[in-house]
């Protein structure tokens, strides 16, 4: 085995990781602020908000993600009559269906940090004379975001490694370029290689939560 | 003119009755400690007045406005109004953990009173003078001690310059070696003609500061008096029995 050939074979798997890394980076920054507007659904007092958002969190973590890319990819283009309208771009459509997925965990994440705030903060808040609104950006969501912190560095790190479920919808990405390289030359070298990059980035993406951490400890 | 006059003002749990029709009136400038045993009712009262327990009946007048008139809240704007003229003192100090010392006193006169950056830090390192703690404006809180905290809880309610500050057990929380620092800081606020009203079990600071003192049992006032009268002569026989016990 020589540096050549495993260079011919990284190069396309990184090629790859582009496709695994804006996907990360889309349902990250889509799902995290959908998941806290469902948060606060769930906790509202307007009743049949807050069962439509708990009967969403219920869907979406009580079915296989795998079922639901192959339900965003191939199901909704066979729904009768919409059907026609609904045939997204492969990679739009597997997209969508991560962010809904882990909007609903950022959700429930989301849901805990807020239990851990304690209720002298909104007292307080509320004596000082700051309206609902300057109380939730200003008082509650920084210290619910700070517990929520090390859930959300353990979801963002599972999302990493579900990105390779892309390749169920012939998604081409990192995972893809490893396998075909794989049954191509006979060899399992290009797997270790896919693991290592995926350790690369986990390792990229946990140095960056803990700075998160330290930044966020308020001492 | 009182510039706080309750009338029979009710408050339930469920089939708990907290406040039994609750009369009383504080004049401008006048220290009233409350005391009286635990679940007395001391904290709901004081909560009521500034609109963190909703009354189930009575009135509260603050100066010339009734936050709730017999039994019917005024609207939520007047509500804010009529608050704002209040400040409160938590038992658990509530400072805000992910804000430095200076940034829990000045984060409400600049949200809320929309006053300038320069003007609002010149007030609050004036304030944290006050209550000795200017070299700590820059520090979290999480790095105080108990007795700082409250202090520094003091210095934020007074940001907003409050005519009437109330002080729900401001040192129960607190390790005894550290009490003194904070009635300390309480005094000086009463001889600078605050009105204050202090729910406390420090018997020392009602006898030595207040104008006047009042016992709470079973959600009643049961005897209110000058604090020589008090602990001096109390009236009622349930006094005598909390001070006994409290005293021994």
């Amino acid at each position: 085995m020589s540096i050549s050939y495993l260079w011919d074979i990284t190069i396309p798997m990184l090629q790859g990781a582009k496709t695994t890394i804006l996907l990360f980076v889309l349902v990250i920054l889509l799902s995290i602020p959908l998941g806290f507007l469902v948060t606060l659904m769930v906790n509202s007092r307007i009743k049949p908000l807050s069962w439509l958002a708990n009967g969403y969190v219920y869907v979406m973590r009580g079915t296989p993600l795998l079922l639901q890319l192959l339900f965003f990819c191939f199901g909704l283009p066979m729904l009768p009559f919409i059907g026609e309208y609904l045939v997204l771009d492969r990679f739009a459509a597997a997209s969508l269906a991560f962010i809904l997925n882990y909007a609903a965990y950022f959700a429930e994440i989301f849901r805990g940090g807020l239990l851990a705030v304690d209720k002298g903060q909104y007292e307080a808040a509320k004596v000082l004379g700051l309206s609902r609104w300057q109380t939730l950006t200003r008082i509650i969501m920084p210290q619910m975001f700070r517990v929520a912190l090390p859930a959300v560095s353990n979801e963002s790190i599972t999302l990493v490694k579900d990105t390779a479920l892309l390749y169920a919808v012939s998604v081409p990405e990192l995972l893809h370029f490893a396998y075909t390289a794989v049954n191509r030359d006979f060899t399992i070298v290009p797997f270790v290689v896919a693991g290592v990059v995926y350790l690369l980035m986990i390792l990229g993406l946990t140095l960056l939560f803990k700075t998160l951490e330290r930044k966020f400890k308020f001492e | 003119m009182a510039i706080i006059e309750v009338n029979d003002l009710k408050k339930v749990f469920g089939q708990l009755e907290v406040l039994k029709n609750i009369s009383f009136s504080v004049n401008p400038s006048e220290v009233v400690a409350v005391i009286g045993p635990s679940g007395s009712g001391k904290s709901t009262m004081l909560r009521s007045l500034v609109h963190l327990e909703e009354a189930n009946g009575g009135s509260i007048r603050i100066g010339d406005e009734y936050l709730v008139r017999d039994g019917a809240y005024s609207n939520a704007q007047q509500i804010k109004a009529i608050t704002s003229r209040m400040g409160m003192v938590f038992q658990h100090f509530n400072l805000f953990p992910h804000l430095t010392v200076k940034g829990n006193l000045e984060l409400s006169p600049k949200l809320v009173k929309g006053l300038s950056a320069a003007e609002v830090s010149r007030m609050s390192l004036e304030l944290l003078d006050k209550v000795g703690l200017a070299d700590k404006a820059d520090v979290y809180p999480s790095s105080l001690s108990g007795g700082q905290k409250q202090r520094v809880a003091i210095a934020r309610a007074l940001m907003m310059n409050p005519e009437i500050l109330l002080f729900d057990e401001p040192t129960s929380a607190l390790d005894p070696e550290l009490t003194g620092e904070v009635l300390q800081v309480m005094k000086r606020l009463a001889g600078e003609r605050i009105t204050m009203i202090v729910v406390t079990h420090e018997m020392g600071f009602a006898r030595e500061v207040a104008d006047r003192v009042l016992f709470m049992a079973d959600g009643e006032i049961i005897e209110s008096g000058t604090p020589d009268q008090i602990f001096g002569n109390p009236r009622h026989e349930r006094t005598r029995s909390f001070l006994t016990r409290v005293l021994a």
